[in-house]
């Protein structure tokens, strides 16, 4: 396809006004004035429009029929990648709101939980498969503070129940992993010897995964708040050897920022969240502002599956909040978050070769006005508001009442998802699985 | 002569068949084995596409003799008149709990708090494959003869649990005893991917990645035992693991996984893990396949699809127009009758709009469920069928929704025959009615496609079991909903009061007055059983709380029985039905 | 020599006094007379003037438009290329009564009972919560802050975010909060069946008329009494206003059957003060809430719709689709688990994107609230008379690159300074940085 004539948001290469992207196979082929259109290929009118890459939403649970398995503080042998559902209807409506890619994650309720997926919005499919990113690289959630000590140590008595033990479940899992691959190392040098014969070690998937984070192949996204918690993390990836680590949330982190920009470290934050846990009551709204001016890469996200649908507007809060540049501010939403997950050599700007994901807006995106008029995922249109039909389910449920209508518990803590279980007997209000508002029952 | 003494015991036989279709089901089946029959003058429908008008099917000693037109009835055969009457081979469910023991139902509560929900038990786990469905299986267990009366003969059956609940085993619906059903043991592997209540594995990703690990162990443990077994000198000895044990024939190929798939999503998991792991696989009750026909035949798996489909929209009673008399009603799924609106209506809003079109998008999905096997069948996908999750009343009538959405009727009949034969290697012995097969034949009064089609007799390895058809009158839907107007005598005098009952989806709810009390209360536990109506509701006289039992046996209109009122005693009751409500 | 060191011991006082100053933890407001100048001045009722100045005295404003004098004793605060806005107004929250969300002994929003409309959230305020300086500074300025959780979970009151008592605060309105039966589920994870859900909702909504009918018998042997012998009920005392008429019913419900029912119980039971709050599936049923001629105030606007099948901006353009058919719309952020009651201005703003006339969906924020809330002869304007409660800013108060330069709240000229700002300033650029030195 191509798209005419619009203004161009390059993110990286700065501003082109009254300029043409041409779209081919899936990938953007070039980027110029006055491209000619090859024959028969759809032409998008972008005059008076901004292009800009698609947004990518580097903290998300849609797409996914399970959430946590919170019942071990270490679960990294699960992987959302098994139970992604291209059938749920919030995907349709982050793509209403220009989103291309998100990290599907695993919650926050295990100190070290499963492994992540990233995802490309390409709705309209029944294939479980067809959302992967293909050679994303492997990410996986851990997760530290409030959330895993409640779940487990408050709601099961077991370690951790303090920020202590979620330090030690940490470094002890990463030293059984350890010995777990140097094991297996000595069993599979032994075997090629001539008359070997032995017995195997047994096999651990949950050692595997984390002897894979040792050896650099998965990224590890730690859902933290405070500034100790930070500290910590970042000290025993220091002791482990793990260099490839993202902050997700890191309220506190502005007051780490120099710390996380010497150790390379990245951090994916909330534009303004704050007040609804005791870890974030001492957040500022000019996290993002802070971490950027101090050299830590930054993106914002949403955690959150309506505020997904606004993340250009979370990202024009930096303006208000620390006065980012236009260029600076977009990046939170688009090619740092590519790079949080590794995948800014494919997307998350506007440059040839990149895959064609990219969202059109009426009304520059960082004005609040601004709204999203298609989002197109490897070059194929998913979103088109003005022929946007009304009811996008793909496959209804026949059981289901038609006039069924659901509220939510805005700003609950959608990290937590799945752990009700938990915490349903419970008296205490205060036990309630994140849930801000007690009126529910 | 033989056959004036055979005719003399079929009535007997006959009236002891109905005594123990009645009462409690611990009485075996009379008729043995070794007998012979001979069902004379109906058509034979040997198999798909191959009918006999007017045919005679010979067996003896459990197996087919003969099969055809003329043939030669032995004198001692035991002759059933079957004019009018339509055989078929005995059918074939894929999956199954018949027979299966329930386990006792096990409150959240009461159930032990694991220590470590991340390392719990095995058996809390649900990780129990080295369970043996024998253990568990009652040959009179109701669930079986309500499949049978269905014309099944046999079923492919596995023990309660999810995850991994042990093996499946194919058996035949009646016998004297569990290892009298068995056909064949440990046919397949069975799981399914659910997980465990508050224990790991919880959620579907964890069961997954515990089956993966499961595999891989049970693979090294399997090639270390045969290096042990080779030379077992200065060598450790193997662990014995049951668990990892019964994954050794599935990785040698020997017996395929049974997965019980129903939806889309769940299905194309299962295959992720069949592509990882490599076994042979069965996927049973799949209720949402359609979509994935193509990765369906790519994968190899043997299907047995679902005889549950989704209720049909019910049409609203109330018809605005009366000039639509025509209109059959509440006929849904009829796509040719259209609504012809009221000449006075609106225009349409757009929520008018909207309905129409919420309406339109459920009906189709429903007809896309309901149209699934004959798109099985159009795809050229050899399937079979599964009653695990459908309701034995319900079978029938989906099949017949199934006819008219396309299927046809020999395509129907291969997947309840031939089709689960082929697939589950049963094929020499059963799927037709042919010389030397086994005697698993139902007998129906009417093509069994038909609406008023009632099954007369099934045999099951020759073994003959015949529906009463009293039992029809039964089934009949004794109506307890309405409004009753009740007395009962009691020493204080005639209490009397008004009791009305509501019925949604299959169950009862209600409030009763009193002329005692003057309240209206609620009635709770109320159960129909048949004709037999029992509830109980509290009552308050002056600081005493009871609680009111009644147990009534209704009779059309009227009910009667008697009212418990606790320590005071029990009083008859009678009520007659209000007609109108 | 006396002179010198009496001057000394002057120029010590005086650096002492600013020293003490300059070290006083939280600066405080400025009360006194100012001049805006040279400003853009929003009136909202009255229009737009350029050029323009609004003097400020005594609490109130004196003087709005141009070629205004000045009088002596003025601070003149040059408003060159700025606006001057009305304080914004948010309808939705529970400022005050939350310090954090997930810890119940710092929220004082929800208590026990489900018929408990004498709670009143006025007093259970707290004037120092941390949220009240952090959402003054973005231009909102006044706030109904309500209690949540049964039938009638309380009274919820109207406060100015300035103040160190609820007298000071008060901004003069306080109205009793119904959560009418929802039949709704409350989020993915209600696996209530369909019985169990319609039972619910019949459950409550008798109770709801059984209270009503006993808050109309109470209010009958009040009248006859005179107040004298009704004995001691507080619930139907604090039910009293509304029954008799005097008082605001503020009737929080989002389903459209339930909007429905609502409207029909206001109807039978004639309840005179009503305002529909929530009203998320407002514009399924539009014309039966204009002809009720009910005020509505509805928000969160950046919500997901209510069903799975609607189309995916229906609550964006809920407040528009309201207006346009006639209804009086507030609009508020309801932004309480996060206390983010500061974005008030982007819920309007994107109210405005996706199909809201944007003057309305100012006064939505602004006049409308003060109408509803019967305050409208003090805030919601910039108009002689009223409260010199506003904010001025460099741009848009929609769009999020205004920064807002100056607020006051009756009278008071707020510090721009929050414990957030102050973050940003300390950690900005940390000293010590990475190194100790």
């Amino acid at each position: 396809m191509l798209i005419k004539n619009g203004t161009v948001l390059t993110v990286t290469k700065g501003t082109l006004t009254e300029t043409d992207v041409l779209v081919k196979d899936g990938k953007i082929a070039q980027i110029g004035k006055n491209i000619a259109a090859p024959q028969g290929v759809r032409v998008i009118d972008a005059t008076g429009f901004f292009v800009m890459p698609g947004i990518i939403d580097a903290h998300s649970h849609i797409a996914l029929d399970a959430i946590n398995e919170a019942t071990s503080p270490v679960t990294a042998e699960v992987n959302e990648g098994d139970v992604v559902n291209p059938l749920q209807i919030g995907i349709y409506r982050a793509l209403g709101g220009g989103v291309t890619a998100v990290h599907a994650m695993h919650g926050s309720a295990n100190a070290i939980g499963g492994q992540c997926e990233t995802l490309k919005l390409r709705y309209g499919t029944l294939d479980n498969d067809a959302l992967k990113m293909e050679g994303a690289p492997r990410t996986i959630k851990f997760a530290l503070g409030e959330n895993p000590t409640r779940v487990h140590g408050g709601g099961n008595n077991i370690v951790p129940r303090t920020r202590m033990g979620v330090e030690f479940v940490i470094r002890q899992a990463f030293s059984q992993a350890k010995k777990y691959s140097e094991d297996w190392d000595t069993y599979n040098k032994n075997k090629l010897a001539k008359g070997f014969r032995g017995a195997p070690p047994t096999y651990n998937l949950r050692l595997e995964t984390l002897a894979e984070i040792l050896k650099g192949n998965i990224i590890v996204h730690c859902h933290s708040y405070r500034a100790d918690e930070i500290f910590m993390l970042l000290k025993v990836c220091k002791d482990f050897g793990i260099k490839r680590i993202v902050f997700q949330h890191v309220n506190e982190g502005f007051k780490v920022a120099p710390e996380l920009a010497a150790y390379g470290a990245m951090a994916s934050v909330f534009s303004d969240w704050w007040a609804y846990k005791f870890e974030v009551y001492y957040s500022t709204a000019y996290n993002a502002a802070i971490l950027m001016k101090n050299g830590v890469t930054t993106s914002i996200n949403s955690d959150d599956a309506e505020m997904m649908r606004h993340l250009y507007h979370e990202a024009g809060k930096t303006q208000k909040y620390g006065q980012l540049s236009d260029d600076e501010a977009l990046s939170l939403i688009t090619i740092n978050p590519a790079k949080q997950l590794g995948i800014d050599s494919r997307t998350g700007s506007l440059e040839t070769g990149k895959d064609a994901d990219i969202t059109i807006f009426k009304n520059h995106p960082l004005s609040i006005y601004g709204v999203p008029q298609f989002t197109i995922v490897d070059g194929i249109v998913r979103f088109d508001r003005a022929n946007d039909p009304a009811d996008m389910r793909l496959m209804p449920d026949p059981k289901q009442n038609m006039d069924d209508v659901y509220f939510r518990d805005k700003g609950r803590d959608n990290c937590m998802d799945g752990t009700e279980f938990l915490f349903g007997s419970s008296a205490e209000a205060g036990a309630k699985a994140g849930d801000s508002l007690s009126d529910k029952k | 002569m033989a056959i004036f003494f055979a005719s003399l015991l079929w009535p007997a036989m006959s009236l002891a068949q109905q005594g123990q279709g009645q009462a409690s089901e611990e009485k075996p089946p009379v008729a043995p084995v070794g007998r012979a029959y001979a069902i004379t003058n109906a058509t034979i429908v040997q198999g798909p596409g191959r009918k006999i008008e007017k045919g005679t099917v010979v067996m003896k000693d459990g197996l087919i003799t003969a099969v055809g037109a003329g043939v030669v009835i032995p004198p001692e055969a035991i002759v059933i008149k079957a004019d009018s009457m339509f055989v078929y081979a005995g059918f074939i469910d894929g999956l199954s709990r018949t027979g299966v023991t329930k386990p006792k139902e096990e409150k959240e509560r009461e159930r032990e708090k694991v220590k470590d929900p991340g390392n719990p038990p095995a058996e809390r786990a649900g990780i129990t494959p080295q369970n043996d469905v024998r253990n568990v299986l009652n040959p009179n267990d109701k669930s079986v003869e309500e499949l049978r009366n269905l014309g099944f003969t046999v079923s492919q059956v596995v023990p309660y649990g999810n995850f991994l609940p042990g093996s499946a085993a194919i058996v035949l619906l009646g016998g004297k005893s569990a290892d009298d059903m068995v056909l064949v043991n440990n046919s397949a592997l069975y799981s399914e991917l659910s997980g465990a209540q508050n224990v790991y594995p919880n959620t579907v990703m964890a069961v997954m990645a515990k089956w993966r690990e499961l595999y891989r162990n049970a693979s090294l443990t399997k090639s270390y035992q045969s290096v042990y077994a080779a030379n077992r000198n200065a060598l450790p000895r193997p662990e014995n693991d049951r668990i990892l044990e019964s994954f050794y024939p599935v990785i040698d190929q020997r017996i395929p996984v049974l997965f019980k798939s129903e939806k889309v999503m769940e299905t194309q998991r299962v295959f992720t893990l069949k592509n990882d792991l490599g076994f042979s696989l069965l996927i049973a009750d799949v209720k949402e396949g359609w979509p994935i026909i193509p990765k369906i035949k790519s994968s190899g798996a043997k299907v047995f699809l679902s005889l549950e489909l989704p209720d049909e929209i019910k049409k609203d009673e109330k018809k605005s127009d009366k000039k639509n008399v025509s209109l059959p009603a509440g006929q849904a799924g009829k796509d040719s009758v259209k609504t012809e609106p009221p000449k006075k209506e609106k225009p349409k809003t757009s929520f008018d709009l909207e309905k129409e079109a919420l309406e339109k998008k459920k009906k189709d999905a429903i007809a896309s469920y309901t149209s699934q096997a004959s798109e099985f069948t159009k795809a050229g996908v050899t399937y079979g069928f599964s009653a695990m999750s459908a309701k034995t009343k319900d079978i029938q009538a989906n099949l017949r929704r199934m006819i008219k959405a396309g299927l046809s009727e020999d395509a129907a009949l291969a997947g309840l025959t031939t089709s689960p034969a082929q697939l589950l290697g049963l094929s020499d012995r059963m799927g037709t009615i042919d010389n030397g097969k086994m005697a698993n034949l139902v007998i129906s009064y009417k093509p069994y496609f038909d609406e008023k089609s009632k099954v007369r007799y099934v045999f099951v390895d020759g073994a003959l079991y015949k529906m009463e058809t009293k039992e029809a009158k039964k089934d009949e839907k004794v109506s307890a909903k309405g409004n009753w107007n009740y007395s009962t005598d009691t020493p204080q005098g005639t209490a009397t009061g008004k009791l009305v009952i509501k019925e949604e989806k299959g169950s009862y709810s209600g409030t009763i007055t009193n002329s005692f009390t003057g309240k209206e209360v609620e009635i709770k536990n109320v159960e129909l059983d048949g004709n037999k109506l029992s509830f109980t509701f509290p009552y308050d006289d002056s600081g005493n709380a009871l609680t009111i039992e009644v147990a009534v046996e209704i009779d059309g209109n009227t009910f009667a029985g008697t009212m418990t009122a606790g320590p005071n005693g029990s009083f008859p009751v009678k009520a007659t039905k209000d007609p109108k409500f | 020599m006396k002179k010198i060191q009496l001057l000394t011991g002057l120029f010590t006082v005086l650096m002492c006094v600013l020293v003490f100053h300059i070290e006083a933890q939280n600066p405080k407001g400025k009360f006194g007379a100012f001049a805006l100048t040279n400003a853009t001045i929003e009136t909202i009722t009255k229009g737009t003037i350029t050029n323009g100045t609004v003097l400020i005295s005594n609490g109130k404003i004196t003087a709005v438009g141009t070629g205004i004098t000045i009088p002596q004793g003025t601070e003149v605060i040059d408003c060159k290329g700025l606006t001057v806005y009305p304080g914004m107004i948010d309808s939705g929250t529970n400022l005050g009564l939350s310090e954090v969300g997930s810890d119940p002994r710092t929220t004082d929003f929800n208590e026990l009972g489900e018929v408990v409309p004498q709670m009143k959230a006025l007093t259970a305020i707290n004037p120092n919560a941390v949220a009240i300086p952090v959402t003054r500074v973005s231009g909102v300025t006044t706030a109904l802050s309500s209690p949540s959780g049964g039938l009638f979970p309380g009274t919820a009151a109207l406060i100015n975010l300035h103040g160190y008592t609820p007298e000071q605060m008060f901004a003069g309105f306080e109205g009793v909060v119904l959560n009418f039966p929802n039949s709704g589920r409350r989020g993915f994870f209600d696996r209530r069946t369909d019985e169990e859900l319609k039972k619910a909702t019949e459950t409550a909504l008798k109770n709801l008329n059984e209270v009503w009918e006993r808050a109309v018998q109470y209010h009958k042997i009040d009248s006859a009494t005179q107040g004298k012998n009704a004995g001691y009920y507080p619930e139907m005392q604090a039910l009293l206003p509304v029954v008799k008429g005097e008082g605001t019913l503020l009737i929080e419900v989002n389903a459209a059957k339930d909007i429905t029912a609502a409207l029909k119980w206001v109807k039978e039971k004639k309840v005179a003060k009503v305002v529909l709050t929530g009203v998320a599936e407002g514009w399924r049923v539009v014309d039966q809430i204009a002809k009720s001629k009910i005020p509505v105030i509805t928000g969160s606007i950046l919500e997901l719709p209510t069903r799975e099948y609607d189309r995916y901006d229906q609550a964006y353009a809920n407040a528009g689709v309201l207006k346009k058919a006639g209804i009086k719309v507030a609009i508020r952020s309801e932004e309480k688990s996060n206390q983010n009651y500061r974005n008030l201005p982007y819920h309007a703003g994107f109210a405005v994107a996706y199909g809201m006339d944007k003057d309305e969906a100012l006064k939505a924020i602004t006049i409308v609230p003060a109408e509803i809330f019967g305050v409208a002869d003090k805030f919601g304007s910039i108009e002689i008379g009223k409260s010199a409660t506003l904010f001025v800013c460099d741009g848009d108060p929609f769009e999020t690159k205004t920064q807002i330069k100056q607020v006051f709240i009756d009278g008071w000229q707020i510090p721009m300074q929050s414990r957030q700002t102050l973050l940003y300033d300390e950690f900005l650029k940390r000293e010590p940085g990475l190194s100790k030195k």
